[in-house]
């Protein structure tokens, strides 16, 4: 078996774009599932009851459902729904943010939980309003409790945008899937993927994991 | 109390001699010399870090000692394993955490040890752990878990667990160290009450009270060594060291 | 646009199968995964340093890299590192397994890492051999903290068998789409499939969250 890497540096542009792409979409999706996840976990607690039920099971859902079939029926089922056509990137980023705000909602939720219900009862005793109690002195020491599950779940993210390759978006997966198949060289043109993904993954998990030994020791505040 | 120990003076549990032991740079043990003899209480005192909890864990070598000698009943402590946990059988030690098993009843954890490392069977061991949870008093929690139990319960658990082996001796690392106030004193008694039964008691303790009432001799450590031992009317009126006179008044001795 | 919902109950006996096949490829993974999880985690406490360093590496490989791209990669290495010629199945399977091994050993390592050193002491103050203390004392208690999260593991395992759908393998993703590329039923075939995977997944996930209460460790 000969190992022939010169087709990874004749076709480094077409793959670079591909590198690209997942680093967009990961971000993008990441952001957009971020605000969408707390938006859910705050409206889920502090919103109107009858909000409570839809958005439990949304977020079950999401939980149940495999992300492939998310992003298949966003790009070719919702748009028979809807009439609009939708180009791959953004099927994906839709589908994507959508299903992690589920998780990024459940995140949200446990890190408040876990802040010392004492801490809302003497801000209150100090005469603050709930909108000030939260943004000032749950939100803020929530935050650090919630970091290293963040953490996880963008390293989940960076790893789902390669699904994305399913439904036709040029992220680094498709761009090697198609290479590989002009080439016929897939070892090579795998194993450069696999190099890739594991240095942008690496450094996420090892800060993970560093965090969760940082806040390992807080506990219940 | 002294009448009795003069009796079993010559009976010595446990001999220390010049022991010594490092963490890396730093000396925990710098040369220790002390007697624990039978039916003694003696009671080890001390600033945090000058080596009391050490001297205990390398008692029944949870630690290994780095120089000296530990004598126990006699002989030397041994390297080998078995012949180890055959010593660790007959010395009972009870832990600052409690560290009792949280998958396992009050009434479990003490039958443990005779079950599993005494290979006692089923109702036997459970008839000596009954016996010994209604001796520190908590027969009614036998069927309850760790975590139902008060800190001082719990170590009165972990007291009864020690006892149901028959040890030659108890060790006690700061016991009431981890306690509420309150529940200080439920501990401290049955602890009087072991030593009025003529148990040997190696206690390291903050509680000076207890060190005075209960203790027969006080070992007072500071950086690895003892610099005072002697009768607790010894250090507590009339100490002949600078360093126990300053930890004594640190702490407000007499109150 | 008209839909025709009964493309579905037509082929309801092939998606019944291909359901079928993706619960037998979630607990052959499991079988596999499993015991290969246990001596990993095993090598890395406990063995040799060089052996150590190379479990660690193997887990550390696949917590980073993306399960469709293994799956790809396995489907042309596999071939031609072992000399066979492997069933789309078998190398969806052994794609998954090698993946879910390296998260299942990360989870025994941390759950037999969790429990406190003075548990350990204790028992052996009371006379009790490595082995014993590790059999009655620390073992139950990691047992306790694993279970949850092996059953989180689960429930992200058989979403993952959706994945294999990419090499053809004939489980319930593949086998749906499939159906949609004959009959051009798209929007009837992607809901049905979603409504399937919900209708198995929404139990499971329900039964993590049970069993993570049931097991919420109190210290």
């Amino acid at each position: 078996m000969d190992f022939d890497l010169s087709v990874i540096a004749d076709h480094w542009r077409f793959l670079g774009y591909g590198v690209g792409v997942t680093i967009v979409l990961a971000a993008a999706s990441g952001a957009a599932s971020l605000a969408l996840g707390l938006g859910i976990a705050l409206a889920r607690m502090f919103g109107p009851r009858w909000l409570r039920v839809p958005l439990v099971f949304y977020i079950d859902s999401m939980r149940a459902v495999p992300v492939l079939v998310v992003l298949v029926w966003t790009f070719f089922a919702l748009p028979m729904l809807t009439g609009l056509t939708m180009p791959p990137f953004a099927a994906a980023l839709i589908g994507l943010s959508v299903h992690l705000a589920a998780y990024a909602a459940e995140i949200v939720r446990a890190g408040v939980e876990s802040v010392r219900p004492g801490q809302t009862r003497a801000s209150l005793a100090l005469g603050m309003s709930r909108a000030q109690i939260l943004r000032r002195i749950v939100l803020p020491q929530a935050i650090v409790r919630m970091l290293p599950a963040f953490g996880s779940l963008l390293s989940v993210t960076i790893k789902d945008t390669a699904i994305a390759s399913v439904i036709a978006v040029p992220e680094l997966m498709r761009q090697s899937e198609t290479l590989a198949g002009q080439s016929f060289q897939p070892i090579e043109v795998y194993s450069f993927a696999m190099l890739v993904y594991f240095l942008l993954l690496f450094p996420v998990t090892r800060g993970v994991d560093r965090l969760y030994r940082r806040v390992a020791h807080l506990g219940r505040s | 109390m002294s009448s009795e120990r003069a009796a079993a003076a010559a009976a010595k549990i446990l001999r220390y001699r010049g022991v010594t032991k490092r963490y890396g740079d730093f000396a925990a043990l710098n040369g220790v010399d002390l007697d624990v003899h039978a039916g003694e209480v003696v009671c080890l005192i001390g600033p945090s870090g000058s080596g009391k909890s050490t001297l205990l864990r390398c008692t029944n070598a949870l630690e290994a000692i780095d120089g000296g000698e530990i004598e126990f009943e006699g002989s030397a402590l041994p390297r080998e394993e078995a012949a180890l946990r055959a010593v660790r059988r007959r010395m009972g030690m009870v832990f600052q955490s409690f560290e009792l098993f949280p998958h396992l009843t009050a009434l479990e954890n003490v039958a443990e040890g005779p079950r599993t490392v005494l290979r006692a069977v089923r109702e036997e061991a459970q008839r000596r752990a009954h016996a010994m949870l209604a001796k520190v008093g908590l027969s009614d929690k036998s069927a309850s878990y760790p975590s139902a139990l008060s800190g001082g319960q719990q170590q009165r658990v972990a007291i009864a667990r020690a006892l149901a082996m028959e040890p030659d001796v108890m060790l006690f690392d700061e016991p009431t160290s981890a306690l509420d106030p309150e529940t200080i004193g439920e501990v401290l008694s049955v602890m009087k009450a072991l030593a009025d039964e003529g148990m040997t008691m190696v206690v390291v303790t903050h509680e000076m009270s207890f060190a005075r009432r209960v203790g027969d001799w006080v070992a007072v450590f500071d950086a690895g060594r003892i610099v005072e031992q002697g009768p607790p009317k010894q250090i507590f009126e009339a100490p002949t060291t600078e360093r126990t006179r300053d930890f004594l008044s640190h702490l407000g001795w007499p109150a | 646009m008209t839909f025709d919902w009964s493309v579905v109950a037509d082929h309801r006996a092939a998606l019944v199968a291909a359901t079928g096949t993706t619960i037998l490829l979630t607990i052959a993974t499991m079988a596999i995964a499993v015991p290969c999880g246990i001596v990993v985690a095993a090598v890395r406490l406990y063995a040799w340093p060089p052996l150590r360093a190379i479990a660690a590496a193997y887990v550390e490989l696949f917590r980073n890299l993306p399960l469709i791209l293994v799956v790809y990669w396995a489907f042309y290495v596999l071939p031609i590192a072992t000399g066979l010629g492997l069933s789309p199945f078998a190398t969806g399977l052994a794609a998954l397994a090698l993946n879910v091994t390296a998260y299942n050993a990360e989870t025994f390592r941390a759950g037999l890492g969790s429990i406190r050193r003075g548990q350990l002491e204790a028992a052996m103050a009371l006379g009790m051999s490595r082995r014993q203390a590790l059999r009655r004392v620390i073992l139950p208690q990691a047992v306790r903290r694993i279970l949850p999260v092996l059953a989180s593991t689960w429930v992200s395992l058989f979403k993952d068998t959706s994945l294999v759908s990419v090499i053809a393998v004939g489980e319930l993703a593949y086998v749906a789409m499939q159906i949609r590329a004959q009959t051009f039923r798209v929007l009837e075939m992607l809901t049905a499939m979603a409504v399937i995977y919900w209708l198995l997944g929404y139990p499971q996930a329900k039964l993590v969250d049970w069993i993570q209460r049931r097991y919420a460790v109190t210290e």
